[in-house]
């Protein structure tokens, strides 16, 4: 039975996304479980909509004075000289193989393209693999992999930590959690994923993992000098 | 940043509130006048149907100021400013072939395809990672959007409307609209929270939106 309440991003935040003001990790999550879901995708484009008007006041606009006068034509003959794209750009899901999984995945393809850049992936304790990807300097971004039967190392976050299910379920303390959903856990969240089945996620740091329990605090400090160095 | 959260509605709320009402007036007010060669939709289709260079000039003298400003808004940079006037109006002319009116305005569709573009100019000029671009993050290609076409000068007038007529909401209908809008719950919850039942929760919601819908036509 499924406590938690909120496992989609909030309006303030849906918001925060549209207007652009996210770091790139976590525009990347919340924008993939954008596609992933269909009321926050319908919500997303309402936004979309109103935040693009407000963005330009045409009457400041046009009081606007360039620093330099530009003769527009050259640009716009260049521009009118170059080909078109006639066909749609790509679907939004993109089929992926990992490593860690025997069979390809759709992934949402602004994830497909960052698996693509080259992961390479982590065998952490309890059964949980992770491969980082570097998407800003403001937070650690990785594919997590829970292999079925896995259990991960009691922890918590000293910053936050958002997860994005993309395939197969996992559950902790304070619920279960399925493909699409979108978890966000802090400082005042101690707990202990568990997955049976196998599960695929994403997951955005904005801060180091403290391991609270048992021998996996000897990897605290590795983590947060691993953490420091992405970070320079 | 969030003064009183309880009272007042915010601008993520309000940005929300202000997409269900206009999507309320959506069947009764149809497209303006798609035929004719003035308005930006008409424009960007005859871009991407016929390469027309005469509509692409129109559009660059209509949209080369409010992309500057734009730019400096998300980039405070006068030169990256500069550059994304030739950045986003080349993205124009290579994806108008993409572009119908499922995708929304023409407005919001270059608009976006500037945001987009400013976000890899700072990105690349921060020496970021370049595996994904803004248009992963923010797909101008995705059908489905919502069909927006309203007055444009009206939308950021409608935000303040919105929270000056809130106050006038009969309490039971305020309290509502503040649970969905603002708290966040859904039907279920907001009912629980407010001990009233569900079906009294969904029709004080859609006469608090008539009202406020009423209220802000009344204030215009």
């Amino acid at each position: 039975m499924n406590t938690e309440v909120k496992l989609h991003p909030s309006t303030e935040l849906l918001n925060q996304f549209i207007q652009g003001e996210l770091s790139t990790g976590h525009s990347v999550v919340v924008s993939a479980h954008v596609l992933m879901c269909k009321s926050c995708g319908a919500k997303a484009k309402e936004f979309q909509a109103l935040a693009v008007s407000s963005w330009v006041d045409p009457k400041l606009a046009e009081q606007a004075v360039e620093s330099k006068p530009t003769n527009y034509s050259e640009m716009v003959a260049n521009i009118v000289a170059s080909p078109q794209q006639r066909s749609e750009a790509g679907s939004e899901l993109m089929e992926v193989k990992l490593d860690v999984l025997d069979n390809s995945i759709n992934l949402p393809r602004v994830l497909a393209k960052a698996a693509a850049s080259g992961l390479s992936w982590k065998h952490l304790p309890g059964g949980i693999s992770e491969a980082q990807v570097k998407l800003d300097d403001e937070t650690q971004c990785e594919f997590i992999y829970m292999k079925p039967g896995s259990k991960a190392p009691v922890h918590t976050h000293m910053g936050s930590e958002t997860t994005l299910v993309l395939h197969g379920e996992f559950k902790d303390e304070l619920g279960d959690y399925g493909a699409s959903d979108f978890i966000v856990r802090d400082k005042s969240h101690h707990h202990q994923p568990l997955c049976e089945e196998g599960c695929l996620c994403f997951a955005v740091l904005d801060s180091p993992l403290r391991f609270t329990k048992g021998i996996a605090r000897l990897m605290n400090p590795i983590n947060r000098f691993k953490f420091k160095r992405s970070l320079a | 940043m969030y003064r009183n959260y309880e009272k007042q509605l915010d601008l993520g709320a309000g940005i929300h509130l202000a997409g269900r009402l206009a999507a309320m007036d959506i069947s009764s007010q149809g497209l303006d006048a798609p035929d004719s060669v003035e308005s930006d939709e008409a424009l960007l289709i005859a871009v991407g149907n016929e390469q027309d260079v005469a509509a692409f000039n129109l559009l660059f003298e209509r949209f080369s100021k409010k992309l500057f400003a734009l730019g400096m808004k998300l980039t405070r940079n006068e030169q990256l400013a500069n550059d994304l006037i030739q950045e986003a109006m080349l993205n124009v002319w290579q994806k108008a072939p993409l572009y119908d009116l499922d995708k929304g305005s023409a407005q919001g569709w270059i608009y976006t395809l500037g945001r987009n573009r400013c976000f890899d100019m700072l990105r690349k000029q921060k020496r970021q990672p370049n595996c994904i671009s803004a248009d992963d993050i923010w797909p101008v290609e995705s059908s489905e959007a919502t069909v927006v076409h309203e007055d444009t000068s009206g939308q950021e007038v409608e935000l303040r409307l919105i929270e000056r007529n809130f106050d006038k909401l009969p309490a039971p209908q305020r309290e509502v609209v503040e649970q969905i809008y603002v708290q966040d719950r859904t039907h279920e919850e907001a009912a629980a929270h407010l001990q009233i039942p569900l079906g009294t929760l969904k029709s004080r919601l859609r006469l608090a939106m008539t009202k406020l819908r009423n209220l802000i036509e009344a204030d215009t």
